[in-house]
Protein backbone atom coordinates (compact mmCIF):
# COMPACT_ATOMS: atom_id res chain seq x y z
CA UNK A 1 0.00 0.00 0.00
CA UNK A 2 1.23 3.49 -0.86
CA UNK A 3 2.56 5.61 2.02
CA UNK A 4 0.35 8.57 1.06
CA UNK A 5 -3.38 7.99 0.67
CA UNK A 6 -3.95 10.30 -2.27
CA UNK A 7 -2.51 13.19 -4.27
CA UNK A 8 -4.03 15.82 -1.98
CA UNK A 9 -2.27 14.38 1.05
CA UNK A 10 0.98 14.12 -0.89
CA UNK A 11 0.67 17.74 -2.04
CA UNK A 12 -0.01 18.90 1.51
CA UNK A 13 3.00 17.05 2.88
CA UNK A 14 5.68 17.36 0.19
CA UNK A 15 4.37 20.65 -1.18
CA UNK A 16 4.30 22.00 2.36
CA UNK A 17 7.82 20.78 2.95
CA UNK A 18 9.08 22.46 -0.18
CA UNK A 19 7.37 25.68 0.92
CA UNK A 20 9.15 25.36 4.27
CA UNK A 21 12.47 24.94 2.45
CA UNK A 22 11.71 27.96 0.30
CA UNK A 23 11.26 29.99 3.51
CA UNK A 24 14.53 28.70 4.95
CA UNK A 25 17.30 31.07 3.81
CA UNK A 26 20.06 28.48 4.41
CA UNK A 27 18.49 26.32 1.69
CA UNK A 28 16.58 28.83 -0.43
CA UNK A 29 19.53 31.15 -1.04
CA UNK A 30 21.53 28.33 -2.60
CA UNK A 31 18.58 27.14 -4.68
CA UNK A 32 18.02 30.65 -6.06
CA UNK A 33 21.71 30.83 -6.96
CA UNK A 34 21.28 27.69 -9.10
CA UNK A 35 18.54 29.43 -11.16
CA UNK A 36 16.82 26.16 -11.99
CA UNK A 37 13.25 25.06 -12.48
CA UNK A 38 12.95 21.52 -11.13
CA UNK A 39 9.89 19.42 -11.72
CA UNK A 40 9.30 16.36 -9.54
CA UNK A 41 7.03 13.71 -11.03
CA UNK A 42 5.61 11.46 -8.33
CA UNK A 43 3.62 8.29 -8.79
CA UNK A 44 1.54 6.26 -6.30
CA UNK A 45 -0.16 8.69 -5.89
CA UNK A 46 0.32 10.88 -8.95
CA UNK A 47 1.45 14.46 -8.44
CA UNK A 48 3.93 16.87 -9.96
CA UNK A 49 5.56 19.58 -7.92
CA UNK A 50 7.49 22.33 -9.64
CA UNK A 51 10.16 24.14 -7.67
CA UNK A 52 10.93 27.35 -9.53
CA UNK A 53 14.20 28.93 -8.42
CA UNK A 54 14.61 31.10 -11.49
CA UNK A 55 13.49 34.34 -9.84
CA UNK A 56 14.20 36.23 -6.63
CA UNK A 57 12.39 33.69 -4.48
CA UNK A 58 11.57 30.00 -4.65
CA UNK A 59 8.05 29.31 -5.92
CA UNK A 60 6.29 25.99 -5.46
CA UNK A 61 3.38 24.88 -7.64
CA UNK A 62 1.50 21.61 -8.05
CA UNK A 63 0.54 20.02 -11.38
CA UNK A 64 1.82 23.10 -13.16
CA UNK A 65 2.41 22.65 -16.88
CA UNK A 66 3.08 26.31 -17.58
CA UNK A 67 6.70 26.32 -16.44
CA UNK A 68 9.41 24.72 -18.55
CA UNK A 69 11.64 22.68 -16.25
CA UNK A 70 15.42 22.68 -16.48
CA UNK A 71 15.57 19.28 -14.82
CA UNK A 72 12.94 16.68 -14.06
CA UNK A 73 13.05 13.92 -11.48
CA UNK A 74 10.79 10.87 -11.60
CA UNK A 75 10.10 8.60 -8.61
CA UNK A 76 7.43 6.94 -6.50
CA UNK A 77 6.17 9.14 -3.67
CA UNK A 78 7.47 6.56 -1.19
CA UNK A 79 11.01 6.95 -2.52
CA UNK A 80 10.72 10.74 -2.20
CA UNK A 81 9.49 10.32 1.38
CA UNK A 82 12.46 8.11 2.24
CA UNK A 83 14.84 10.43 0.38
CA UNK A 84 13.93 13.37 2.60
CA UNK A 85 14.65 11.17 5.59
CA UNK A 86 18.13 10.64 4.19
CA UNK A 87 17.27 6.96 3.88
CA UNK A 88 17.72 6.59 0.13
CA UNK A 89 21.14 5.77 -1.19
CA UNK A 90 21.10 8.12 -4.15
CA UNK A 91 23.63 6.21 -6.24
CA UNK A 92 21.79 2.93 -5.70
CA UNK A 93 18.43 4.56 -6.42
CA UNK A 94 19.77 5.91 -9.71
CA UNK A 95 21.35 2.55 -10.61
CA UNK A 96 18.10 0.69 -9.84
CA UNK A 97 16.03 3.29 -11.66
CA UNK A 98 14.02 4.00 -8.51
CA UNK A 99 14.83 7.58 -9.41
CA UNK A 100 15.48 8.86 -12.88
CA UNK A 101 16.71 12.29 -13.79
CA UNK A 102 16.04 14.09 -17.05
CA UNK A 103 18.15 17.10 -17.88
CA UNK A 104 21.72 18.16 -17.32
CA UNK A 105 23.06 15.92 -14.56
CA UNK A 106 25.68 18.46 -13.40
CA UNK A 107 22.95 20.95 -12.56
CA UNK A 108 21.14 18.33 -10.52
CA UNK A 109 24.32 17.36 -8.69
CA UNK A 110 25.03 20.98 -7.83
CA UNK A 111 21.87 21.04 -5.73
CA UNK A 112 22.85 18.24 -3.40
CA UNK A 113 24.93 20.35 -0.99
CA UNK A 114 22.12 22.94 -0.93
CA UNK A 115 19.52 20.48 0.33
CA UNK A 116 21.69 18.88 3.00
CA UNK A 117 19.97 20.65 5.93
CA UNK A 118 16.61 19.40 4.65
CA UNK A 119 17.19 15.84 5.82
CA UNK A 120 17.10 16.86 9.47
CA UNK A 121 14.18 19.22 8.89
CA UNK A 122 11.80 16.67 7.35
CA UNK A 123 10.89 14.49 10.37
CA UNK A 124 10.60 17.59 12.54
CA UNK A 125 8.34 19.19 9.93
CA UNK A 126 6.08 16.13 9.88
CA UNK A 127 5.71 16.15 13.65
CA UNK A 128 5.06 19.86 13.91
CA UNK A 129 2.45 19.97 11.17
CA UNK A 130 0.12 17.16 12.15
CA UNK A 131 1.71 14.52 9.93
CA UNK A 132 3.19 12.44 12.79
CA UNK A 133 1.77 9.20 11.42
CA UNK A 134 4.04 9.53 8.39
CA UNK A 135 7.14 9.85 10.53
CA UNK A 136 8.88 6.52 9.99
CA UNK A 137 10.87 7.02 13.18
CA UNK A 138 7.68 6.75 15.26
CA UNK B 1 35.40 -6.87 3.42
CA UNK B 2 32.59 -4.50 4.28
CA UNK B 3 29.91 -4.90 1.62
CA UNK B 4 27.75 -1.95 0.64
CA UNK B 5 24.00 -2.20 1.25
CA UNK B 6 23.38 -2.66 -2.44
CA UNK B 7 25.30 -3.51 -5.56
CA UNK B 8 24.55 -5.00 -8.92
CA UNK B 9 26.59 -6.42 -11.74
CA UNK B 10 25.29 -6.41 -15.28
CA UNK B 11 27.75 -6.61 -18.15
CA UNK B 12 25.70 -7.37 -21.27
CA UNK B 13 28.33 -6.52 -23.90
CA UNK B 14 29.71 -9.53 -25.75
CA UNK B 15 33.49 -9.15 -25.76
CA UNK B 16 35.66 -10.89 -28.33
CA UNK B 17 39.45 -10.68 -28.35
CA UNK B 18 42.01 -11.63 -30.96
CA UNK B 19 44.77 -10.15 -33.12
CA UNK B 20 43.34 -9.56 -36.60
CA UNK B 21 39.77 -10.15 -35.46
CA UNK B 22 38.48 -6.83 -36.84
CA UNK B 23 38.93 -8.18 -40.36
CA UNK B 24 36.57 -11.11 -39.79
CA UNK B 25 33.36 -10.31 -37.93
CA UNK B 26 30.95 -12.51 -39.89
CA UNK B 27 29.93 -14.72 -36.97
CA UNK B 28 29.36 -11.78 -34.65
CA UNK B 29 27.41 -9.75 -37.21
CA UNK B 30 25.16 -12.74 -37.93
CA UNK B 31 24.39 -13.03 -34.21
CA UNK B 32 23.36 -9.38 -34.09
CA UNK B 33 21.34 -9.47 -37.30
CA UNK B 34 23.19 -6.33 -38.40
CA UNK B 35 22.72 -5.90 -42.16
CA UNK B 36 22.93 -2.21 -43.03
CA UNK B 37 25.88 -0.96 -41.05
CA UNK B 38 26.65 2.72 -40.56
CA UNK B 39 30.30 3.29 -39.69
CA UNK B 40 31.26 6.12 -37.34
CA UNK B 41 34.95 6.92 -37.14
CA UNK B 42 37.41 9.79 -37.50
CA UNK B 43 39.55 10.91 -40.39
CA UNK B 44 42.76 9.70 -38.74
CA UNK B 45 41.48 6.14 -38.27
CA UNK B 46 40.24 6.13 -41.85
CA UNK B 47 43.83 6.47 -43.06
CA UNK B 48 45.04 3.41 -41.17
CA UNK B 49 45.70 0.09 -42.93
CA UNK B 50 43.35 -1.99 -40.83
CA UNK B 51 40.40 0.33 -41.51
CA UNK B 52 39.80 -0.63 -45.14
CA UNK B 53 40.48 -4.29 -44.31
CA UNK B 54 37.74 -4.08 -41.69
CA UNK B 55 35.25 -2.52 -44.10
CA UNK B 56 36.14 -5.05 -46.80
CA UNK B 57 35.72 -7.87 -44.30
CA UNK B 58 32.19 -6.70 -43.45
CA UNK B 59 31.22 -6.34 -47.11
CA UNK B 60 32.25 -9.97 -47.72
CA UNK B 61 29.60 -11.13 -45.23
CA UNK B 62 25.81 -10.94 -45.63
CA UNK B 63 26.02 -7.45 -44.17
CA UNK B 64 27.25 -4.30 -45.87
CA UNK B 65 28.52 -0.90 -44.93
CA UNK B 66 25.88 1.60 -46.14
CA UNK B 67 27.81 4.72 -45.24
CA UNK B 68 30.59 6.29 -43.23
CA UNK B 69 30.58 9.36 -40.99
CA UNK B 70 34.14 10.37 -40.26
CA UNK B 71 33.79 13.95 -39.08
CA UNK B 72 34.20 13.16 -35.39
CA UNK B 73 36.61 15.52 -33.62
CA UNK B 74 38.32 14.98 -30.28
CA UNK B 75 35.92 15.96 -27.47
CA UNK B 76 32.99 15.49 -29.82
CA UNK B 77 29.83 17.48 -29.24
CA UNK B 78 26.07 17.56 -29.71
CA UNK B 79 26.36 19.15 -33.17
CA UNK B 80 28.47 16.23 -34.39
CA UNK B 81 25.91 13.78 -33.01
CA UNK B 82 23.15 15.62 -34.86
CA UNK B 83 25.09 15.48 -38.16
CA UNK B 84 25.81 11.78 -37.68
CA UNK B 85 22.25 10.80 -36.82
CA UNK B 86 20.86 12.74 -39.80
CA UNK B 87 23.17 10.86 -42.15
CA UNK B 88 22.48 7.50 -40.50
CA UNK B 89 18.72 8.02 -40.84
CA UNK B 90 19.07 9.04 -44.48
CA UNK B 91 21.04 5.86 -45.15
CA UNK B 92 18.39 3.75 -43.39
CA UNK B 93 21.08 2.01 -41.37
CA UNK B 94 19.96 -0.74 -38.99
CA UNK B 95 23.12 -0.83 -36.90
CA UNK B 96 26.24 1.17 -36.09
CA UNK B 97 29.90 0.23 -36.08
CA UNK B 98 32.12 2.63 -34.16
CA UNK B 99 35.83 2.43 -34.97
CA UNK B 100 37.92 4.78 -32.88
CA UNK B 101 38.67 6.11 -29.44
CA UNK B 102 36.42 7.51 -26.73
CA UNK B 103 35.14 10.49 -28.69
CA UNK B 104 34.09 8.31 -31.64
CA UNK B 105 32.47 5.69 -29.42
CA UNK B 106 30.53 8.21 -27.33
CA UNK B 107 29.40 9.97 -30.51
CA UNK B 108 28.20 6.64 -31.86
CA UNK B 109 26.21 6.06 -28.67
CA UNK B 110 24.55 9.44 -29.08
CA UNK B 111 23.84 8.86 -32.78
CA UNK B 112 22.41 5.42 -32.00
CA UNK B 113 20.08 6.92 -29.39
CA UNK B 114 18.79 9.59 -31.76
CA UNK B 115 18.36 7.13 -34.64
CA UNK B 116 16.74 4.38 -32.58
CA UNK B 117 14.45 6.56 -30.50
CA UNK B 118 13.67 9.30 -33.03
CA UNK B 119 14.30 12.05 -30.52
CA UNK B 120 16.75 14.79 -29.69
CA UNK B 121 19.64 13.61 -27.55
CA UNK B 122 19.87 16.73 -25.41
CA UNK B 123 16.18 17.55 -25.07
CA UNK B 124 14.80 14.07 -24.67
CA UNK B 125 17.51 11.84 -23.27
CA UNK B 126 19.95 13.88 -21.20
CA UNK B 127 20.08 12.46 -17.69
CA UNK B 128 19.94 9.00 -16.20
CA UNK B 129 17.93 6.11 -17.63
CA UNK B 130 15.64 8.22 -19.76
CA UNK B 131 15.56 5.94 -22.81
CA UNK B 132 12.30 4.02 -23.23
CA UNK B 133 13.51 0.94 -25.09
CA UNK B 134 16.63 -0.83 -26.42
CA UNK B 135 18.56 0.77 -29.26
CA UNK B 136 19.77 -0.67 -32.55
CA UNK B 137 22.85 -2.92 -32.39
CA UNK B 138 26.05 -1.03 -31.64
CA UNK B 139 29.37 -2.67 -32.42
CA UNK B 140 32.60 -1.09 -31.22
CA UNK B 141 36.19 -1.59 -32.29
CA UNK B 142 38.27 0.53 -29.89
CA UNK B 143 41.45 1.84 -31.47
CA UNK B 144 42.87 3.13 -28.21
CA UNK B 145 43.38 1.16 -25.01
CA UNK B 146 41.84 3.19 -22.24
CA UNK B 147 38.42 4.70 -22.68
CA UNK B 148 36.48 1.55 -21.78
CA UNK B 149 33.50 3.15 -23.50
CA UNK B 150 33.02 -0.03 -25.54
CA UNK B 151 31.45 -1.61 -22.44
CA UNK B 152 29.98 1.29 -20.46
CA UNK B 153 26.49 2.71 -20.08
CA UNK B 154 27.79 6.26 -20.25
CA UNK B 155 28.35 8.71 -23.08
CA UNK B 156 30.13 11.99 -22.37
CA UNK B 157 29.40 14.54 -25.06
CA UNK B 158 30.29 18.22 -25.21
CA UNK B 159 27.57 20.83 -25.13
CA UNK B 160 29.40 23.32 -27.33
CA UNK B 161 27.23 26.27 -26.32
CA UNK B 162 27.74 25.85 -22.58
CA UNK B 163 31.31 24.49 -22.86
CA UNK B 164 30.23 21.65 -20.60
CA UNK B 165 30.64 17.93 -20.98
CA UNK B 166 27.20 16.38 -20.73
CA UNK B 167 26.76 12.91 -19.25
CA UNK B 168 24.19 10.53 -20.65
CA UNK B 169 23.72 7.46 -18.49
CA UNK B 170 21.46 4.67 -19.66
CA UNK B 171 21.50 0.89 -19.65
CA UNK B 172 20.51 0.96 -23.32
CA UNK B 173 23.66 2.86 -24.29
CA UNK B 174 25.82 -0.18 -23.51
CA UNK B 175 27.23 -1.52 -26.81
CA UNK B 176 26.21 -5.00 -27.91
CA UNK B 177 29.60 -6.12 -29.13
CA UNK B 178 33.16 -5.03 -28.30
CA UNK B 179 35.86 -6.26 -30.65
CA UNK B 180 39.26 -6.14 -28.96
CA UNK B 181 41.84 -6.46 -31.70
CA UNK B 182 45.30 -5.39 -30.51
CA UNK B 183 46.52 -5.05 -34.10
CA UNK B 184 44.41 -1.92 -34.52
CA UNK B 185 46.28 -0.25 -31.66
CA UNK B 186 49.79 -0.98 -32.99
CA UNK B 187 50.24 2.38 -34.66
CA UNK B 188 49.30 4.44 -31.61
CA UNK B 189 52.18 6.81 -30.85
CA UNK B 190 53.74 6.70 -27.37
CA UNK B 191 51.98 9.88 -26.21
CA UNK B 192 48.52 8.53 -27.05
CA UNK B 193 49.41 5.10 -25.67
CA UNK B 194 50.40 6.69 -22.37
CA UNK B 195 47.48 9.09 -22.07
CA UNK B 196 44.81 6.53 -22.91
CA UNK B 197 46.54 3.95 -20.72
CA UNK B 198 46.54 6.36 -17.79
CA UNK B 199 42.89 7.09 -18.47
CA UNK B 200 42.30 3.37 -17.94
CA UNK B 201 44.44 3.46 -14.80
CA UNK B 202 42.34 6.34 -13.49
CA UNK B 203 39.16 4.39 -14.25
CA UNK B 204 40.48 1.39 -12.35
CA UNK B 205 41.79 3.34 -9.35
CA UNK B 206 38.70 5.51 -8.98
CA UNK B 207 36.38 2.53 -9.48
CA UNK B 208 38.28 0.75 -6.69
CA UNK B 209 38.12 3.74 -4.31
CA UNK B 210 34.54 4.81 -5.10
CA UNK B 211 31.51 4.54 -2.82
CA UNK B 212 29.80 2.03 -5.10
CA UNK B 213 32.76 -0.37 -5.33
CA UNK B 214 31.72 -4.02 -4.99
CA UNK B 215 33.65 -7.30 -5.01
CA UNK B 216 32.83 -7.55 -8.70
CA UNK B 217 34.14 -4.14 -9.70
CA UNK B 218 37.11 -4.61 -7.34
CA UNK B 219 38.18 -7.82 -9.06
CA UNK B 220 38.13 -6.21 -12.48
CA UNK B 221 39.72 -2.94 -11.35
CA UNK B 222 42.61 -4.66 -9.57
CA UNK B 223 43.32 -6.95 -12.52
CA UNK B 224 43.24 -3.93 -14.83
CA UNK B 225 45.77 -2.11 -12.63
CA UNK B 226 48.12 -5.12 -12.67
CA UNK B 227 47.98 -5.36 -16.46
CA UNK B 228 48.56 -1.62 -16.89
CA UNK B 229 51.39 -1.64 -14.34
CA UNK B 230 53.14 -4.40 -16.28
CA UNK B 231 52.54 -3.15 -19.81
CA UNK B 232 52.05 0.59 -20.18
CA UNK B 233 55.74 1.54 -20.31
CA UNK B 234 56.53 -1.42 -22.57
CA UNK B 235 53.72 -0.47 -24.97
CA UNK B 236 55.08 3.09 -25.14
CA UNK B 237 58.65 1.93 -25.72
CA UNK B 238 57.81 -0.78 -28.25
CA UNK B 239 54.58 0.01 -30.05
CA UNK B 240 54.76 -3.17 -32.14
CA UNK B 241 54.75 -5.41 -29.07
CA UNK B 242 51.46 -7.21 -29.66
CA UNK B 243 51.53 -8.81 -26.21
CA UNK B 244 51.82 -5.46 -24.44
CA UNK B 245 49.20 -3.95 -26.76
CA UNK B 246 46.81 -6.84 -26.06
CA UNK B 247 47.29 -6.51 -22.33
CA UNK B 248 46.62 -2.77 -22.44
CA UNK B 249 43.52 -3.24 -24.58
CA UNK B 250 42.08 -5.83 -22.22
CA UNK B 251 43.07 -3.78 -19.17
CA UNK B 252 41.21 -0.76 -20.53
CA UNK B 253 38.21 -2.97 -21.13
CA UNK B 254 38.29 -4.48 -17.62
CA UNK B 255 38.59 -1.02 -16.10
CA UNK B 256 35.65 0.05 -18.26
CA UNK B 257 33.42 -2.72 -16.90
CA UNK B 258 34.59 -1.85 -13.38
CA UNK B 259 33.79 1.85 -13.59
CA UNK B 260 30.57 1.25 -15.46
CA UNK B 261 29.43 -0.26 -12.15
CA UNK B 262 31.15 1.70 -9.42
CA UNK B 263 31.71 4.89 -11.41
CA UNK B 264 34.60 7.32 -10.93
CA UNK B 265 35.23 10.22 -8.58
CA UNK B 266 36.77 13.62 -8.10
CA UNK B 267 39.74 12.91 -10.38
CA UNK B 268 37.41 12.50 -13.32
CA UNK B 269 35.35 15.45 -12.13
CA UNK B 270 38.44 17.64 -12.35
CA UNK B 271 39.49 16.07 -15.66
CA UNK B 272 36.05 16.65 -17.23
CA UNK B 273 36.19 20.27 -16.12
CA UNK B 274 39.72 20.76 -17.49
CA UNK B 275 38.48 19.29 -20.78
CA UNK B 276 35.32 21.36 -20.90
CA UNK B 277 36.85 24.70 -19.93
CA UNK B 278 40.43 24.47 -21.22
CA UNK B 279 40.32 21.74 -23.87
CA UNK B 280 42.73 19.42 -22.07
CA UNK B 281 42.46 15.93 -23.63
CA UNK B 282 40.71 13.58 -21.23
CA UNK B 283 43.49 11.02 -20.88
CA UNK B 284 46.13 13.70 -20.36
CA UNK B 285 44.02 15.38 -17.69
CA UNK B 286 43.49 12.07 -15.90
CA UNK B 287 47.18 11.27 -16.12
CA UNK B 288 48.08 14.55 -14.44
CA UNK B 289 45.29 14.60 -11.86
CA UNK B 290 45.10 10.97 -10.71
CA UNK B 291 47.65 11.16 -7.86
CA UNK B 292 46.08 14.39 -6.59
CA UNK B 293 42.65 12.75 -6.62
CA UNK B 294 44.10 9.82 -4.64
CA UNK B 295 45.58 12.27 -2.13
CA UNK B 296 42.22 14.06 -1.90
CA UNK B 297 40.68 10.77 -0.82
CA UNK B 298 43.51 9.63 1.44
CA UNK B 299 41.58 10.10 4.69
CA UNK B 300 38.62 8.09 3.43
CA UNK B 301 40.52 5.28 1.69
CA UNK B 302 43.65 4.54 3.67
CA UNK B 303 43.13 0.76 3.65
CA UNK B 304 42.27 0.57 -0.02
CA UNK B 305 45.21 2.74 -1.00
CA UNK B 306 47.34 0.36 1.05
CA UNK B 307 46.18 -2.50 -1.18
CA UNK B 308 47.23 -0.47 -4.22
CA UNK B 309 50.65 0.17 -2.67
CA UNK B 310 51.25 -3.59 -2.37
CA UNK B 311 50.14 -3.95 -5.97
CA UNK B 312 53.02 -1.65 -6.86
CA UNK B 313 55.43 -3.98 -5.02
CA UNK B 314 55.69 -1.81 -1.91
CA UNK B 315 56.19 -3.86 1.24
CA UNK B 316 54.31 -2.61 4.28
CA UNK B 317 56.87 -3.68 6.86
CA UNK B 318 57.40 -0.96 9.44
CA UNK B 319 54.94 1.41 7.81
CA UNK B 320 51.71 2.73 9.30
CA UNK B 321 48.54 2.32 7.25
CA UNK B 322 48.73 5.96 6.27
CA UNK B 323 52.37 5.74 5.23
CA UNK B 324 51.58 2.71 3.09
CA UNK B 325 48.64 4.55 1.49
CA UNK B 326 50.92 7.51 0.72
CA UNK B 327 53.32 5.10 -0.99
CA UNK B 328 50.54 4.17 -3.44
CA UNK B 329 50.22 7.83 -4.38
CA UNK B 330 54.01 8.06 -4.73
CA UNK B 331 53.91 5.02 -7.04
CA UNK B 332 51.53 6.84 -9.38
CA UNK B 333 53.78 9.94 -9.30
CA UNK B 334 56.70 7.65 -10.17
CA UNK B 335 54.75 6.14 -13.07
CA UNK B 336 53.94 9.69 -14.25
CA UNK B 337 57.66 10.50 -14.31
CA UNK B 338 58.43 7.29 -16.19
CA UNK B 339 55.81 8.13 -18.81
CA UNK B 340 57.14 11.66 -19.08
CA UNK B 341 60.46 10.07 -19.99
CA UNK B 342 59.28 7.46 -22.49
CA UNK B 343 56.30 9.28 -23.99
CA UNK B 344 56.82 12.97 -23.26
CA UNK B 345 53.76 13.13 -21.03
CA UNK B 346 53.16 16.43 -19.23
CA UNK B 347 52.92 16.22 -15.47
CA UNK B 348 51.46 19.63 -14.62
CA UNK B 349 48.29 21.45 -15.69
CA UNK B 350 50.38 24.50 -16.57
CA UNK B 351 51.99 22.42 -19.34
CA UNK B 352 48.68 21.71 -21.10
CA UNK B 353 47.21 25.16 -21.59
CA UNK B 354 45.54 25.65 -18.22
CA UNK B 355 46.10 29.11 -16.76
CA UNK B 356 46.26 29.80 -13.06
CA UNK B 357 43.22 32.07 -13.30
CA UNK B 358 41.24 29.14 -14.76
CA UNK B 359 41.59 27.07 -11.59
CA UNK B 360 38.63 28.54 -9.62
CA UNK B 361 36.31 27.97 -12.59
CA UNK B 362 37.60 24.40 -12.96
CA UNK B 363 36.97 23.81 -9.25
CA UNK B 364 33.45 25.22 -9.52
CA UNK B 365 32.69 23.01 -12.52
CA UNK B 366 34.10 19.98 -10.70
CA UNK B 367 31.61 20.41 -7.87
CA UNK B 368 28.71 20.04 -10.24
CA UNK B 369 30.18 17.12 -12.18
CA UNK B 370 28.09 13.97 -11.98
CA UNK B 371 31.02 11.94 -10.71
CA UNK B 372 31.13 13.74 -7.36
CA UNK B 373 28.37 11.71 -5.74
CA UNK B 374 30.49 8.60 -6.22
CA UNK B 375 33.59 10.05 -4.60
CA UNK B 376 34.47 8.55 -1.20
CA UNK B 377 34.94 12.02 0.33
CA UNK B 378 32.70 15.03 0.01
CA UNK B 379 33.83 17.20 -2.88
CA UNK B 380 34.42 20.69 -1.48
CA UNK B 381 35.40 23.77 -3.49
CA UNK B 382 38.36 24.88 -1.36
CA UNK B 383 39.90 21.40 -1.30
CA UNK B 384 39.41 20.82 -5.02
CA UNK B 385 41.00 24.19 -5.71
CA UNK B 386 43.92 23.22 -3.49
CA UNK B 387 44.36 19.94 -5.42
CA UNK B 388 44.26 21.83 -8.71
CA UNK B 389 46.85 24.31 -7.45
CA UNK B 390 49.11 21.43 -6.46
CA UNK B 391 48.67 19.89 -9.92
CA UNK B 392 49.26 23.23 -11.63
Amino acid sequence: MAVFENSDVLEKILGGFFRLLSDTPEVADKLIKAKLVIKFHYTEPDLTLTVDCSGDKVEISANDDTKKPTVEMFMKAEIAHKFWYGKVNLTAALARRQMTAKGPIPKIMALLPAIKPAYAMYPKYLDENGFEKYNIHK
Amino acid sequence: MQLTDFFQFHAPTKIVYGPGLARDLEAELNDLKARRIFVITDSHVQQMDFYQATIDGINRTGARVVGVFSDVPANSGLKTVKQGSALGAELKADSILAIGGGSVIDTAKGVNAEMSLAGDLMTDFCGTHTMPHPLNPLIVIPTTAGTGSEVTLVAVIMNEEEKTKMAFVDRYLVPNLAVLDPEVTLSMPPYLTASTGMDAMAHAVEAYLGVDASPYSDALALQAMVMIRDNIVRACQDGQNIKARGNMLVAGNLAGVAFSHSMVGVGHGMAHSCGGLCGVPHGVANHILLPYAMRYNLDACEDRLGVLARLFFIKGTGLTGRELAEKAIDAIFELQRELAGVAGMPVRLSQVGVKEEDLPDIATATLSDGTCIYNPREVVFEEVLQSLKEAF
